[in-house]
């Protein structure tokens, strides 16, 4: 029974804790910055042990062929590898592969060899033919996601036991990027053949774990994988993803020790997690972004050619590039990063991370916050103000509050907003109809500047929602494709930034953290920059119980 | 008896057919494609043409309803969208959770609130019955979900003595099933709790004052058994009526109960599946809830029977 000190004490926690968490989204936070605190992931780790993390949402199908989520990567960063991977500064490594691809000097062949002594869970040994079956299965499985992502692949074919080979039907730098995704992840060929399209009830591949069960919308069990090439250094015996989805309820559930793991941790829940000894935070750039995409040509539908807008949708702010480089201007990126989000993300000009290996300087060129130039230019235009935009956003409390400071700022612009909170499938389904005039919406990001930027900004690319076409742009994002010298694509999206800047399609306004909660007694947890929570190597440290 | 019980049987799977029509009608009409919402940000126009046709979207709505009652008649409610997993096994595992916190929700609600119901009737006018008004306004007025994480800021964070979410079945260890499941059905109930204990307390006030009580008294039982006895099982009419009519108030408030408690209940799956547009879910949801509210209904019809014999279902009443 704690005594009436040791009461009044928590109690007074409790109060202060409460005051922060309604108190969080009205000011400004101490924030220390650097945004690169490992947490004190170091520490010796003892073997065994259950893990949980708790996943905002719940994932898809676990089938790599056919799954679509994001959070589904995470569970499959655990169960299933791929040829490639990340490291922590983003750079492409073997990971199922032997060596980084040997790439033709035509760029139209890439030679890969496979990493020996490997053995999926279910004890079939991994050899060229699996990754052929498994980049055959992406490619030509109906329904699946990883064919657009393969499109730029001919063909498959193992030249010996541990060598493939892709041939490529025109030169496509991103291709090892790709295969550092769900593209390159490589399913057991005795699976396949057993389960076929039930794979993903089941799924079999190589990872530090595999695969246990589920519980649709409470929980995925994966259990340490005795037959993994590095099962010496996997500590934990098994990792419970439990499917979370309101962030306090998440957060509550990491401070009651619920669970070990937190991934998405809200901006306004790092102070509690910052100032309790029990937690601690991994924080790390994401490669996404977030802005507002604006209907510049988008009249019929995404896969229409781009055109004029027409009735109310038609506006200033379609018809004009200087009227949205006004909005541009009165955005006050640093401003909205501190209200909305108690200063935890960071300000984005543009589509590439500064993290990636492929920016430069002319890639995050920005404009300065300045809503007297706003003014100025709509002024010299002669367009009238206010300047009335329909914006679409989310219905959550997050959303609402970052439409209103965009509201706010663009207020003082001359740009009359209205808020149009809308949920999300429905959302989408406007966006792709071109039935909106601004909406605020992100990306998650990919590892090659290309996830973030071809789909986005090409003319008639799936996911250009904004109906943007600049020939120029189109050029050179073929070009930095099509380029396998790193120094060259660089150069060619600093270029593309300074050709799609003007015409501002697109206003990148943040990107946003993976911010990882993980409880004291847990060590070797990693994030890197594509936002996934690695488990291979975390495990209970030797202090704890 | 036999004969209302066939009529009540037929109107009800008449019920069920029209409502499966319905939602398979209405949830098309909802705004948002799920093949686009399936696609998440792989929105490629190819691989949502391939998703539609892959679960039969593409089709016309009634070549679609068709197949949907050929599955229903096999007893199969098709797969999700979402997870790929069939929609009756999932609907099994999430039924229960719901069906276990219904139970401790409504027995924390009866047994709060037709206790300090009697209690504010016999004690009128006193400390007792202002205490039970009060308890009564806080359980109408306090909002679930600002309950929920109250309770668990402070009995699972300050005071770590019970689990912040999670469920274990009853079957499979009823000690930590009843730890899980204490803090969600104390959250869900007391707001039944109130309604609960101000039917009862109105209509024990009635009975109190009836002729057959003064009668009851004037033979000369004792208070307990005036009050037990008689006047409260004549109030139980109007609650169980209303405790009926709650339940689905309780299913719907378990939706919010188990967001927050993270309960891998049925409320939680039918909003998941809306948010989501997984047509099969929401269609398999609302049948089962439509199915389950027409066996409540029924269940509380036979239950006046048993509570008072004068009530005769399906013949004439006295």
């Amino acid at each position: 029974m704690p005594s009436v000190s040791l009461l009044l004490r928590r109690v007074a926690v409790l109060v202060v804790a409460s005051a922060l968490v309604t108190t969080a989204a009205c000011g400004p936070l101490d924030d220390n910055g650097d945004g690169g605190d490992p947490g004190d992931q170091d520490r010796p780790i003892r073997p065994g042990g259950e893990l949980r993390v708790a996943l905002a949402e719940e994932p898809d199908l676990l089938d790599p062929t056919l799954a679509r989520t994001l959070v589904g990567r995470i569970v499959f960063v655990s169960i299933c590898e791929k040829l490639y991977d990340v490291d922590q500064d983003l750079n492409l490594v073997p990971q199922l592969a032997a060596e980084l691809p040997d790439v033709s000097e035509d760029g139209l062949t890439m030679t890969i060899p496979v990493r020996e002594g490997v053995m999926f869970a279910d004890g079939t040994p991994l050899d060229a033919e699996a990754v052929k079956t498994s980049l055959d299965r992406h490619r030509e499985l109906d329904g699946s996601a990883r064919a657009s992502e393969l499109a730029s692949v001919d063909s498959v074919e193992s030249v010996d036991e541990m060598t493939v080979q892709v041939t490529l039907n025109a030169p496509f730098a991103p291709l090892t990027a790709t295969l550092a995704d769900r593209s390159g992840m490589i399913m057991s060929p005795t699976a396949l053949a057993e389960q076929g399209e039930d794979f993903g009830t089941d799924p079999v591949c190589v990872g530090p774990f595999r695969f246990s069960d589920r519980v649709a919308q409470d929980r995925i069990e994966v259990v340490k994988d005795p037959n993994y090439y590095d099962a010496e250094n996997v500590h934990l015996d098994q990792v419970t993803y439990r499917i979370i989805a309101d962030s306090t309820t998440r957060f509550n559930n990491l401070r009651s020790g619920d669970v070990e793991v937190l991934e998405r941790t809200a901006p306004i829940d790092v102070a509690a997690v910052e100032s309790d000894p029990s937690l601690q935070l991994i924080s790390s750039e994401s490669l996404g972004y977030q802005g507002v995409t604006i209907n510049v040509g988008n009249a019929d539908g995404i896969t229409e050619p781009p055109g004029p807008l027409a009735g109310d949708l038609a506006s200033p702010l379609s018809e004009s590039n200087v009227v949205r480089q006004a909005l541009e201007l009165s955005l006050d990126r640093e401003a909205l990063n501190q209200v909305v989000f108690v200063g935890q993300y960071s300000p984005a000009c543009g589509p590439i991370s500064p993290a990636s290996p492929l920016s430069s300087d002319a890639a995050q060129a920005c404009s300065e916050h300045d809503p007297a130039a706003a003014m100025d230019l709509l002024a010299q235009a002669g367009i009238e103000t206010p300047v009335q935009v329909d914006m679409m956003i989310g219905t959550d409390a997050q959303a609402r509050r970052l439409g209103e400071a965009i509201q706010a700022q663009a207020g003082e612009g001359g740009f009359d907003i209205q808020l149009n909170p809308t949920e999300f499938s429905s959302a989408l389904d406007l966006a792709d109809q071109g039935n909106f005039q601004m909406f605020a919406i992100g990306w998650s990001g990919r590892v090659d500047p290309d996830g973030n930027i071809a789909s986005f900004l090409t003319t008639q690319a799936p996911l250009n929602t904004a109906g943007y076409s600049n020939p120029e742009a189109d050029r050179l994002i073929e070009a930095a494709r099509a380029s396998t010298d790193l120094n060259e694509r660089r150069q060619l999206y600093g270029e593309l930034h300074s050709v799609v800047r003007p015409d501002a399609p697109i206003i990148y306004l943040y990107r946003q953290k993976n911010l990882t909660g993980v409880v004291d007694t847990v060590a070797g947890v990693e994030v890197f920059g594509d936002g996934l929570v690695r488990l291979a190597h975390a495990g209970f440290v030797e202090e704890a119980e | 008896m036999g004969r209302y019980l066939l009529r009540r049987l037929v109107e009800s799977a008449v019920t069920l057919v029209l409502a499966t029509m319905v939602v398979f009608l209405g949830v098309r009409a909802l705004p948002g494609d799920p093949a686009r919402t399936l696609a998440g940000e792989e929105a490629d126009p190819v691989a949502i043409d391939e998703i539609r046709r892959q679960y039969g979207l593409d089709q016309p709505v009634p070549v679609q309803y068709y197949r949907y009652l050929e599955n229903l008649a096999r007893g199969e409610m098709g797969d999700s969208l979402r997870t790929g997993l069939p929609v009756t096994e999932t609907i099994r595992d999430a039924l229960p959770v719901t069906l276990q916190l219904a139970v401790f929700s409504l027995a924390v609600a009866v047994l709060i609130g037709i206790g300090t119901g009697v209690v504010a009737a016999v004690r009128r006018r006193g400390p007792a019955e202002w205490g039970a008004n009060t308890v009564a306004l806080l359980g109408l007025s306090i909002p679930n979900f600002w309950l929920g994480l109250m309770a668990i800021l402070v009995f699972a964070i300050a005071f770590p003595v019970l689990p912040a979410s999670g469920f274990v079945s009853v079957f499979e260890n009823p000690v930590e099933s009843f730890r899980h499941l204490l803090m969600p059905s104390l959250v869900l109930g007391t707001g039944l709790a109130a309604v609960v204990m101000r039917q009862t307390r109105s209509a024990m006030l009635e009975s109190l004052s009836a002729d057959y009580v003064r009668t009851a008294r004037a033979k000369g039982l004792s208070g307990a058994q005036v009050v037990l006895s008689h006047a409260l099982r004549n109030s139980l009419i109007v609650v169980v009526t209303i405790v009926g009519l709650q339940l689905g108030g309780l299913i719907s408030g378990a939706v919010v109960t188990e967001q927050i408690f993270v309960l891998p209940g049925f409320g939680k799956l039918t909003i998941d599946a809306v948010f989501t547009r997984d047509y099969p879910m929401i269609q398999g949801v609302v049948l089962v809830t439509a199915a389950a509210y027409i066996g409540i209904n029924l269940l509380v019809d036979m239950l006046y029977s048993v509570i008072d014999p004068r009530i005769r279902v399906g013949g004439a009443a006295l």
